[in-house]
């Protein structure tokens, strides 16, 4: 009797939690489906009528593909994706010689790797954003892309992968004939699917969210990625609600597919590359 | 292995060039920058320790050293104490428990600009749905984000709404390499739920405990997005965080070298609040 009603509390405690955490991104999405006049109709005063549009319109969506929402998709996506090819190479290849080869100062250096994912992206920017402007390079995609390439983290995920396979396997390849390039490339790279799954995911996600370096960085109109051009949309006084809820509802499912379809691989990974 | 020399440097090369440039360059034009400064005519002069000279006077940049801290001192337990919670809340299997994990983790997927657009709707005085909640249930309206006394911690509470449930996740990880004997065990000893908790279940999730909070820190210690979007450091300063602080000098006031004078008191925060956590991690290897 008792256990039936500690189990009943819990269930209700986890139903509880999950509707105030799901809530805000239900009426996110449901706000992008109703007529633009409706979305702040009842929102004044709290009913069945907040939650429930009375009228369902994907006009919202025409009216965000003919604004300039899909320029900063277009931006966003091909920044993410850029970084995510490049990084995968040149972190693996870090791991790879981290988790391989003896060479002088390896711990040092291996120090500072781990360091530098203690120390958030956000504490550089500003004098990043002065070495930009020696370059030249501001309001380029290549301010965009290249600081996000080298990753602490995933070159650390890489190492504890490519540092458990097992000792035998590089030494008969290399009796084999192998050159150090193909042992990478061709065997040891293709067996480490869900390292290279968590670290795409973890730098396409951080591009695509990505927002204090896009606004410092790239100002531009036509660099606007997806987070800053919904910041500026919302901040904006004439407010196109029905557009700003639109692109945010596209922005938040293009991280949540990936996130929630990787989600076991993804918190393995990380856990079990020696935190744990 | 044995390989030439020059073998593994060329597999770390592209990591490394990366790290040094984007890294390594912008932290020494920091500490370099932090020592020079734009004159009337928009000269370059230097300053030498002028512009530390100045923000040690200033109140306004004292103002967001004790915000800075206080919001990290709150806003990083909280999450790991909170994610725990919803660990072992959802760590016995069952029905739909599955689910319910998911949707705790799915606030994760909104980017933090994006939270903060959001709850700034939400939470809006006017038109917000929460205040309408608020009304309906007859509770006073809330300033929020609006309130001197209430903004940080609404920054907070926001935060946390996306974080928490990613955590829980490292945290039920975490609960899952607890061997089934520990607790049988102490079951049989007469341990109650609370004292497992207490014995066993907290002791061995030390390393847990360490890669969530180091991790949530670094996560969290310059939040940015939300004072930028909602408060602008409002009001009254009450959240004027470090990172917006060197923001607004650089680009509203148009002062670099204070700026960048601001982004190395960051960054030597940040190195001691490092040491400290490699110095936890350190203690907690040791038997």
């Amino acid at each position: 009797m008792r256990r039936r009603w500690i189990a009943g509390a819990r269930y209700a405690a986890m139903f509880v939690l999950a509707v105030a955490m799901l809530a805000p991104l239900y009426w996110l999405i449901v706000s992008s489906v109703r007529p633009a006049g409706d979305i702040f109709l009842h929102a004044g005063s709290f009913g069945l009528r907040t939650l429930v549009p009375e009228r369902f319109t994907l006009e919202n969506y025409g009216i965000m593909l003919h604004s300039d929402f899909p320029r900063a998709i277009g931006n966003s996506l091909f920044v993410a994706v850029t970084t995510v090819a490049f990084a995968l190479v040149v972190n693996s290849m870090a791991g790879f010689a981290f988790a391989v080869f003896r060479f002088p100062f390896q711990r040092t250096l291996f120090v500072l790797v781990l360091a530098s994912f203690m120390m958030p992206f956000e504490s550089i920017v500003m004098p990043l954003y002065t070495l930009m402007r020696g370059l030249g390079w501001t309001d380029t995609y290549r301010a965009l892309i290249l600081p996000e390439v080298a990753s602490g983290l995933a070159i650390f995920l890489f190492r504890q992968f490519f540092a458990a396979v097992p000792r035998d396997l590089y030494e008969a390849a290399r009796i084999d004939g192998a050159t150090w390039w193909q042992i990478y490339w061709r065997l040891v790279l293709p067996l480490s699917a869900p390292t290279i799954a968590t670290a795409a995911l973890m730098q396409f996600v951080t591009q695509w969210d990505a927002f204090f370096w896009p606004i410092v960085a790239a100002s531009s109109p036509e660099l606007t990625m997806v987070q800053v051009a919904i910041a500026r949309n919302a901040n904006l006084e004439t407010t196109n609600w029905g557009g700003l809820f639109a692109s945010a509802s596209v922005s938040v499912l293009v991280a949540a597919l990936p996130f929630l379809a990787l989600q076991r691989t993804y918190i393995r990974t990380i856990m079990y590359s020696g935190f744990k | 292995m044995r390989a030439p020399a020059w073998v593994p440097f060329a597999f770390l090369a592209p990591a490394l060039a990366g790290l040094l440039i984007f890294r390594a360059t912008p932290i020494g034009i920091s500490l370099i920058g932090g020592l020079f400064g734009t004159s009337l005519t928009g000269e370059t002069v230097f300053r030498g320790f002028g512009n530390y000279a100045a923000l040690v006077q200033d109140g306004e940049f004292w103002n967001s050293v004790r915000v800075t801290l206080l919001f990290n001192l709150v806003i990083n337990p909280l999450q790991v104490a909170a994610a725990f919670g919803l660990a072992m809340l959802t760590a016995k299997p069952g029905r739909f428990v599955g689910l319910f994990r998911t949707a705790y983790f799915v606030p994760i997927t909104v980017s933090i600009a994006l939270t903060s657009v959001l709850w700034n709707i939400l939470l809006d005085p006017g038109m917000g749905p929460v205040q309408a909640l608020l009304r309906a249930l007859d509770i006073p309206a809330q300033p929020f984000f609006r309130g001197q006394g209430q903004a940080l911690g609404t920054i907070i509470a926001i935060a946390s709404w996306r974080g928490i449930g990613y955590w829980m996740f490292f945290m039920l990880a975490g609960l899952a390499t607890i061997p089934r004997e520990s607790y049988e065990a102490a079951a049989l000893d007469g341990a109650g739920p609370w004292q497992r908790t207490r014995y066993i279940t907290l002791p061995l999730m030390r390393r847990t405990f360490a890669f969530v909070l180091i991790a949530d820190t670094a996560a969290n210690f310059l939040l940015f997005a939300p004072v930028y979007i909602i408060t602008n450091g409002g009001p009254n300063g009450a959240t004027s965080l470090l990172m917006f602080a060197a923001y607004k000098t650089a680009f509203t006031y148009l002062d670099q070298g204070r700026s960048l004078a601001i982004s190395t008191v960051i960054l030597v925060i940040i190195a001691l609040v490092a040491l400290v956590e490699f110095r936890f991690v350190r203690t907690e290897d040791a038997p």
